[in-house]
């Protein structure tokens, strides 16, 4: 009864246009004041130890760092000329060149509307001025987009982990093979729409243009290799080198290391007129000093600072609301109503589908992960649904709740980017939806998808429950 | 999409306070990174670590987050759901919007009574009595003398212990100073709240929301676009 009262709170809240964190916050606040014994002092101490608490949460201000300091620095322009370089003269292209990029920088980035931001603002022009339709360009774009959290690093792959005590490197390793799958299936459709309605294609501009546009995307790309090398060591050679958390956080200083001294798309030695010549270190030997409290980089560390603070605010409540549905046993309940209803593990996978679509028109990506992954992991555990598998079953859920309407995030960051209304742009991601659904039956029913990855590199994991 | 006003009168205060807030943000988010990346090579490079360096960086994370909830309520940018409020008439629409404001704004008071019960003990001041609302001080046991595990105690703090520790030196530095953000973060918070809410009362400000987290990126894009 009282949860009932405590999730119609939460709805109603969010439907006036409460901030999500204050409704999950004031919701589990009240109703632990009527109900529990716990204090107001003791919720205020979650959540401080919301931050202070969790190790793995910290990774989520450093990737996020990351991927500003990539953004800002150029680095998508960059992908972007490498991708059309090894594909664009294919039929339809340039489309899959956009859908290659996004891949590209969802590897360095955790977010999906960042990387739309990123390829979208560039590819979507280009696209258009090449001669495919807008509505095409902007749905390409706005479901390539959504890998961002698939591949990894991905910040909703890091809540799951932290929500539910699986190691992040598993996760981020789980994510690869279905990540790129997505992707070459994009890719494919747009091959055969491109087939089909004769789209046009690009010239090839041979090897020499392969190799010179990944010299210079090779810096922003290897950031990958620090990352992914950094987390699991060089098989034979060298052991993981450093946790999920260090490893953002050396990925943060590189990409400022990067965006700053070599690419010169930002701080001192930027460009100071558009088209200006970029300075030399040489010339202007003091950068090194001043390039660390340099306009741009606080702009950068101000942006990454307000995403993380905006994230972080919706994760500390939705942890108070996680602390009450357990304290109220609500996980063993459902799971038991779920075994009582005869549910195996199929029936059980299709309604964990469905919660999450639903959940995901309304909430972000994270704090619906932090809500619902206590809730569903003990009944997983309790049919055998691999962690690891079902994680990676989340996050793709929550890939296609960014391009549903009514809230899909990506539909309105596409929306902004392209110009052109939510609902054209809904109608233009449709026909990709369509494959991405395909794609969440596929990861959903096919474990091994997820599985395979993790447990060769890592060995076989061990369940704590 | 609702657009944001930014508060109008802009004093010469208000600009410090901004360039002061936002100088915070970015200042812990970079501690941060250089004291996790400079643990990495210690350990790698010397085989050595600052043994305080983990601990520290989780309170600047706490601090950074706790800090920069207000500047999110200043700005309008935590996250919402504005589909009801976009097909909603004027008038209803601000039904609606004064009640999430007046729901904050309980939101705040709760935090900051809770906060300071927390805090207080560990500065050897009195939690306040009442489970809602503060009615009264109970006499709370005195916990200054909780330290850190590993943040070593400054030299330039000493002067806290004749009057927090009735004399005793700290080893280590004393858990009220992180947990200092704590009242001090859910005051700020509350204070932003009031007058986000005085705004919308004034018709200054529509909603506290916004729909998204990259609506400013996205701003950048389209007007880069148009541009070109």
């Amino acid at each position: 009864m009282g949860v009932a009262i405590l999730f119609l709170m939460i709805v109603g809240l969010l439907l006036i246009g409460a901030p999500i964190a204050v409704s999950l916050g004031l919701s589990s606040m009240i109703f632990l004041l009527v109900f529990s014994e716990t204090s107001l002092a003791s919720i205020a101490q979650s959540l401080y130890q919301a931050m202070a608490g969790h190790y793995t949460l910290l990774a989520i201000p450093f990737f996020i760092l990351a991927s500003s300091f990539m953004s800002t620095g150029g680095v998508a322009k960059r992908i972007i000329r490498f991708s059309i370089a090894c594909v664009g003269h294919m039929r339809g292209g340039l489309a899959i060149a956009g859908v290659f990029a996004c891949m590209l920088f969802a590897a360095l980035s955790g977010s999906s509307p960042a990387t739309v931001v990123a390829i979208g603002s560039i590819v979507i022009a280009a696209m258009q001025k090449a001669g495919y339709s807008k509505d095409f360009a902007a749905g390409v774009i706005c479901n390539a987009g959504t890998l961002g959290i698939l591949i990894p690093p991905s910040i909703v792959m890091v809540v799951y982990a932290s929500a539910t005590d699986v190691s992040v490197g598993r996760m981020f390793l789980a994510g690869v093979i279905p990540g790129i799958m997505a992707g070459v299936m994009l890719m494919i459709t747009i091959y055969i729409m491109a087939r089909v309605k004769n789209m046009p294609k690009g010239e090839w501009q041979g090897w020499g243009e392969v190799r010179a546009s990944f010299a210079d995307a090779f810096w922003g790309l290897m950031l990958i290799v620090i990352i992914m090398v950094g987390i699991y060591g060089i098989p034979g050679i060298t052991s993981a080198i450093f946790t999920p958390t260090e490893a953002a956080a050396v990925a943060s200083v590189y990409a400022f290391l990067i965006a700053v001294f070599v690419y010169r798309d930002m701080g001192p030695l930027a460009a100071t007129s558009e088209g200006g010549a970029r300075k030399s270190l040489l010339q202007k030997p003091q950068a090194l000093v001043t390039a660390f409290f340099h306009r741009d980089t606080k702009h950068t560390l101000l942006e990454a600072g307000k995403l993380t603070i905006m994230l972080m605010f919706i994760i500390a409540n939705a942890l108070i609301l996680k602390h009450v549905l357990t304290d109220e046993q609500i996980p063993q309940q459902i799971a038991g109503m779920m075994l009582d209803a005869g549910f195996g593990k199929i029936m059980f996978l299709v309604v964990v589908n469905v919660i999450l679509l639903i959940g995901g028109q309304f909430m972000e990506p994270s704090g619906l992960i932090v809500i619902v992954a206590p809730l569903v992991f003990p009944i997983a555990l309790e049919l055998g649904v691999d962690p690891i598998h079902l994680g990676i079953i989340m996050v793709v859920n929550m890939e296609i709740g960014m391009i549903t309407p009514p809230v899909g995030l990506n539909l309105f960051v596409t929306s902004g980017v392209a110009g052109m209304p939510m609902m054209r742009v809904v109608r233009a991601a449709l026909p990709f939806l369509a494959v991405l659904f395909v794609f969440l039956i596929m990861v959903t029913y096919i474990p091994v998808l997820s599985t395979w990855l993790p447990i060769s590199l890592m060995g076989p994991e061990i369940i704590t429950r | 999409m609702t657009k944001q006003t930014e508060p109008q009168s802009r004093g010469p205060l208000s600009r410090f306070f901004d360039s002061f807030e936002e100088t915070m943000i970015a200042l812990l988010l970079g501690l941060m990174t250089l004291v996790t990346f400079v643990n990495v090579v210690l350990r790698y490079g010397f085989g050595e670590s600052l043994i305080w360096g983990l601990e520290l960086t989780l309170v600047m994370f706490a601090w950074l987050v706790l800090l920069g909830i207000s500047f999110g309520f200043k700005h309008t940018s935590h996250l919402g759901v504005d589909a009801l409020l976009n097909i909603a008439s004027d008038g209803p629409r601000r039904i609606m919007v004064i009640l999430s404001a007046i729901a904050c704004v309980i939101y705040a008071v709760l935090l900051l009574k809770g906060a300071w019960d927390y805090w207080a003990p560990f500065a050897g001041f009195d939690a306040t009595s009442g489970r809602w609302f503060p009615t009264g001080f109970e006499n709370s046991r005195d916990q200054a003398w909780y330290e850190t595990e590993q943040i070593p105690m400054l030299a330039w703090l000493r002067w806290l212990e004749p009057l927090f520790n009735q004399g005793e030196t700290y080893e280590k530095l004393p858990r009220f100073i992180p947990y200092a953000i704590l009242p001090f973060g859910a005051a700020l918070i509350l204070l932003r709240v009031v007058q986000a809410t005085v705004r919308i009362i004034r018709g200054l400000q529509d909603s506290l929301i916004v729909s998204h987290e990259a609506e400013d990126a996205v701003d950048q894009a389209a007007a880069q676009s148009k541009e070109t």
